[in-house]
């Protein structure tokens, strides 16, 4: 598909797997959520002044499977893009991310960044994670990131310590961990109706 | 007076280290107990086993809270039971709100006790009233905990939820590292006015200056893993001229 110039191309993909390949015109805007689904995503930014985000929340149990994929090209300078992809991963599932971001010769001033971030809740939990970058031109800001972890064993028995149970404490952490990729939803009923979805097993 | 808390014989280790080597203690309701002692004496230990830190293994002795075996509850239950531990590190907690925190912990303990949970519009009058007690600003409500916190916040912090879990035994574990004079006089303060006949603390601490503040009944000297000393409050002022060298 494209998005035409100046045009502004926003969806938000809840349990709904995506497969988008995507064209952006000059000065025209993607923003895309994807939550407990897989994805692959392809953007070509072929105009200047493009602003590309993507952002992938998996919450994954028993034996899920998923992947999400980016692949993001800057062709042309002076564009931006985010992407912040968050996993996390009880029981046996398995996670993988696969995250291309290019930045052709041609695209000076361009500002791209790619975050990947984990959260591992079992030991039989397992997240493989690709970043591969390819930066051409030298005019560039790109930075990228990708770590796994587990929770915060201290904030658990800080929280224990003021008596909360340790199911409990775990659910604020993993909320804690998940939210910041939904604050990015733009539609204020859609964010706060799925933040209330996961804030809810803590009531 | 009746009795507390009640350790008896308390040995302990992290990984395969003995760190308590046979602590007694006796806490009776309305008594403010000091625990000094030298780097390395067991002081954090023995808080870290009170409030049944994992990382650290009880091999052998006895704690009892109000008649019942501390040393069996979860460490929620001791803290719903009514044990603080002020932490010497309070722990940064990004994206939980100060208010989402101390409202499952408060609920928590209401459930615990049979009492009803606090509304939220109860709950924040609770938050209003304790906050002024450690002058502390209202932006702290929806900032997660702890994280950003000076040093001097973060010890207000711990004595403002102190204040509003009203536990029976406050663990104060060296709250006067790192607060300059008027943090420590706000913390102190705050500690004094949070006394009542039926509660009691255990202070620890490296320096005698928060006993200048917060007046001990007791002052027990740990070292290597013994209390090897008990006196008034003038122990306390003997230890700061002699040092621990001195004993």
């Amino acid at each position: 598909m494209k998005v035409s110039k100046g045009d502004i191309f926003e969806r938000v993909f809840v349990n709904e797997a995506v497969d988008l390949c995507i064209e952006q015109e000059a000065g025209s805007k993607v923003k895309i959520h994807v939550v407990n689904a897989p994805f692959s995503i392809t953007v070509n930014q072929l105009g200047e002044g493009c602003q590309t985000e993507i952002y992938g929340l998996e919450h994954l149990h028993g034996e899920d499977n998923v992947t999400a994929e980016t692949h993001v090209t800057h062709a042309v300078g002076g564009g931006t893009s985010i992407q912040l992809i968050k996993f996390v991963l009880d029981d046996n599932s398995r996670g993988r991310f696969i995250g291309d971001l290019k930045i052709a010769q041609d695209a000076q001033q361009t500002e791209a960044h790619q975050t990947n971030r984990n959260l591992l809740l079992s030991e039989t939990a397992e997240m493989r994670t690709q970043p591969q970058l390819e930066i051409y031109a030298d005019d560039v800001k790109a930075t990228h990131g990708a770590s796994t972890g587990q929770l915060d064993e201290s904030a658990l028995f800080y929280m224990q310590q003021r008596g909360i149970d340790k199911e409990k404490a775990r659910q604020l952490l993993v909320n804690a961990f998940m939210k910041d990729v939904l604050m990015t939803i733009s539609d204020e009923t859609l964010r706060e109706q799925l933040l209330n979805a996961i804030d809810g097993v803590v009531e | 007076m009746s009795k507390l808390l009640e350790i008896k014989d308390l040995h302990a280790s992290i990984g395969g280290k003995e760190i308590l080597k046979g602590v007694s203690l006796v806490v009776n309701e309305g008594e403010v107990h000091a625990i000094m002692g030298p780097n390395g004496a067991g002081k954090s230990t023995l808080s870290a086993v009170l409030t049944g830190n994992p990382a650290y293994e009880v091999t052998s002795g006895e704690v009892w809270l109000k008649g019942e075996n501390l040393l069996e509850m979860a460490p929620e239950v001791r803290a719903r039971a009514g044990v603080f531990l002020s932490f010497q590190y309070p722990v940064e907690i990004p994206g939980v709100s100060m208010t989402n925190f101390m409202r499952t912990a408060i609920n928590a303990k209401r459930e615990y006790e049979g009492k009803e949970p606090l509304s939220a519009k109860e709950f924040l009058a609770l938050m209003r009233e304790k906050k002024k007690l450690l002058e502390l600003p209202d932006k702290l409500n929806n900032r997660s905990v702890n994280e950003g916190f000076s040093g001097g916040e973060k010890k207000k912090n711990e004595i403002f939820q102190m204040a509003m879990l009203e536990p029976c035994l406050a663990i104060l574990d060296e709250t006067d590292s790192g607060l300059d004079i008027d943090a420590l006089r706000i913390v102190a303060e705050g500690v004094n006015r949070l006394k009542t006949p039926e509660n009691a603390s255990i202070v620890i601490t490296h320096y005698q200056r928060l006993l200048d503040y917060i007046v001990p009944d007791f002052v027990h000297v740990l070292a290597d893993g013994r209390i090897v000393k008990t006196g008034d409050k003038s122990l306390a002022l003997e230890l700061e001229e002699k040092g621990y060298e001195g004993l």
